[in-house]
């Protein structure tokens, strides 16, 4: 496993509906990233076909595998590098259910996958209308270290992050399509999920307009005590690498050791609480 | 939450930004070669003409000024060419009277003394001129209604409403009046009363009966789900008087609406029929 690595934030905007030229995009920027030295690439949540689709979901979903993880599995193979990207995944048991789906894909072919769990639907979001929700965290056991997946509102519910921690995650990929209005919310958020797990979090947010929603990009990688390691530009597409260091996790985890201090009972207390809101 | 001024509040340069952008790339998307709008010299279509300009340059923004005879008011004409003038947008002048005129004159239920049904010919005449442009010139066209008129239901239906995009409709009266100062509307629009030209000495808070730093305040409160009676205890009003605000909103819920029809069938137009706005 490495012990260092270089992580790039590919901050795009998406064509939506138009599967080819995203993954044009995603190729032209696994490509520059590559020549940079990035081992892994992260892709804004459902970079493959853009964020509101609506109807069109149920045209555009795909399997995984699928038509689309084949193109960009050969495009990991002939890079060398790792890639999260997000599509809506249709099940493969079934013709018109769909998930909010990360994937991770390596020179090796398919890692992993995730669905998200918390689907937005209030405000503008209708998530809950369109995607089923999955049930389970996800950690991917690869050459560059433990690797978890969570997307966009999953970080409000912090036990998300912390059970991606506790499968032993150490650098947490959440991909986003966060609009302006939420900014603050996860500016604070994402340096708080990093602080509190002691882990590295690399945000990859959405930029560009799809019908009048404005998404507001701001991606960032940050260390284990919640120091921005490198960010990307607001509101514009950008390529931002940084350098995840695991060893950097150490020294910030036994002066603030949340994991030795974690209390099970209370997630007893707190499954009581929740069941009875 | 608290119902001050201050809760009206906003980054005027983000939101700024976010107009230009939002005004830019849905142009660029449609592949239109530009905005047409209404320009009456007033604060909104000021705001919304500036805006354009910011946005995608003067020379792709064109303003009509229409004016007609029962409500002409030169002051206005010369605030709209102040407007454009300053921003660099192209104008076009045409006295709609005649059309007016051969309207009435063709209704045989015509009523003159009926205010509101002839100011609506007005604006809806006003639209019939402003996509006439859009449509030969391949340009889009930009509403300036704001939020406050777009809550209340104070605009004609498929009249100054009909538009293709409202860059300003999520934005208050008094937010309109600040973002105007902001990008810098000439001083003397800023501080005009409003009025929709329908029908002479007509003006916007004589006829909804609030003045809009009250107004704003009330509709805000309720955007943010806070109920009338808490509304009315923090500006120091009567609780009807927030309900009938309140009344008034949701019964103009139908002019922000395309058209109800009965569900019969497997997807519905306007039900759902959920798709998103595409481009060819």
């Amino acid at each position: 496993m490495k012990e260092k690595l270089k992580v790039a934030l590919a901050q795009i905007s998406c064509k939506r509906g138009d599967k080819t030229e995203n993954i044009r995009k995603i190729e032209r920027n696994v490509e520059i990233a590559t020549k940079e030295g990035a081992d892994l690439v992260v892709f804004p949540e459902l970079s493959l076909t853009g964020y509101l689709l609506r109807d069109q979901i149920y045209e555009l979903a795909e399997t995984i595998p699928g038509q689309s993880t084949d193109i960009l599995e050969n495009l990991a193979k002939k890079t060398g590098t790792h890639i999260v990207f997000g599509m809506p995944e249709l099940s493969s048991k079934t013709q018109a259910t769909v998930y909010n789906t990360a994937v991770l894909i390596g020179p090796n072919g398919l890692i992993g996958k995730y669905r998200k769990m918390y689907l937005p639907t209030h405000s503008v979001f209708e998530e809950k209308r369109y995607f089923r929700p999955g049930y389970q965290t996800a950690a991917f056991e690869t050459e560059l270290g433990k690797i978890g997946l969570i997307i966009c509102y999953d970080i409000f519910f912090p036990e998300v992050t912390r059970l991606t921690r506790l499968k032993g995650a150490q650098l947490i990929v959440c991909i986003s399509a966060s609009p302006t209005t939420r900014k603050a919310f996860f500016e604070t958020l994402t340096t708080a999920r990093a602080i509190e797990n002691t882990a590295f979090m690399a945000y990859v947010n959405l930029v560009g307009i799809e019908d009048g929603l404005q998404f507001w990009g701001g991606s960032r990688l940050i260390g284990p005590n919640g120091k921005i390691l490198v960010k990307t530009r607001y509101d514009e597409e950008d390529l931002a690498i940084g350098e995840v260091n695991y060893s950097d996790i150490r020294p910030i985890e036994t002066f603030v050791p949340t994991l030795k201090d974690l209390r099970p009972e209370l997630f007893d207390m707190l499954k009581d609480c929740a069941e009875n809101l | 939450m608290e119902l001050t001024p201050s809760a009206l509040d906003l980054n005027w340069s983000e939101v700024k930004e976010k107009i230009r952008r939002f005004i830019k790339d849905y142009v660029e998307k449609s592949g239109a070669k530009g905005i047409v709008l209404g320009l009456s010299g007033g604060i909104d279509s000021s705001t919304t003409a500036a805006l354009s300009a910011l946005a995608l340059d003067g020379d792709k923004v064109l303003g009509l000024l229409l004016p007609e005879q029962e409500t002409h008011n030169a002051k206005d004409i010369k605030h709209a060419k102040l407007v454009a003038e300053k921003f660099g947008l192209n104008t076009q002048i045409i006295d709609i009277t005649p059309t007016l005129g051969a309207f009435y004159d063709s209704i045989p239920i015509f009523e003159t003394a009926d205010k509101l049904c002839k100011g609506n010919i007005k604006a809806r005449t006003r639209m019939i001129y402003v996509y006439y442009y859009a449509n030969r010139l391949n340009l889009l066209v930009c509403g300036s209604s704001d939020k406050s008129e777009a809550m209340m239901g104070y605009f004609t239906k498929w009249g100054d409403i009909g538009a293709d995009i409202s860059p300003i409709m999520d934005l208050f009266k008094t937010q309109v009046r600040k973002l105007a100062q902001h990008i810098g509307v000439p001083k003397e629009i800023l501080t005009k009363p409003a009025s929709p030209a329908l029908w002479p000495g007509q003006l916007a808070e004589e006829e909804l009966g609030i003045k809009y730093e009250t107004l704003d305040l009330i509709l805000y409160g309720l955007e943010h789900f806070m109920h009338p009676d808490e509304i009315a205890k923090q500006l120091g009003l009567k609780t009807e008087s927030v309900d009938k605000i309140k009344r008034r909103w949701h019964y103009a819920e139908h002019k922000r609406r395309i058209p109800l029809t009965a569900k019969i069938e497997y997807r519905t137009v306007g039900k759902d029929f959920r798709l998103p706005r595409t481009f060819c």
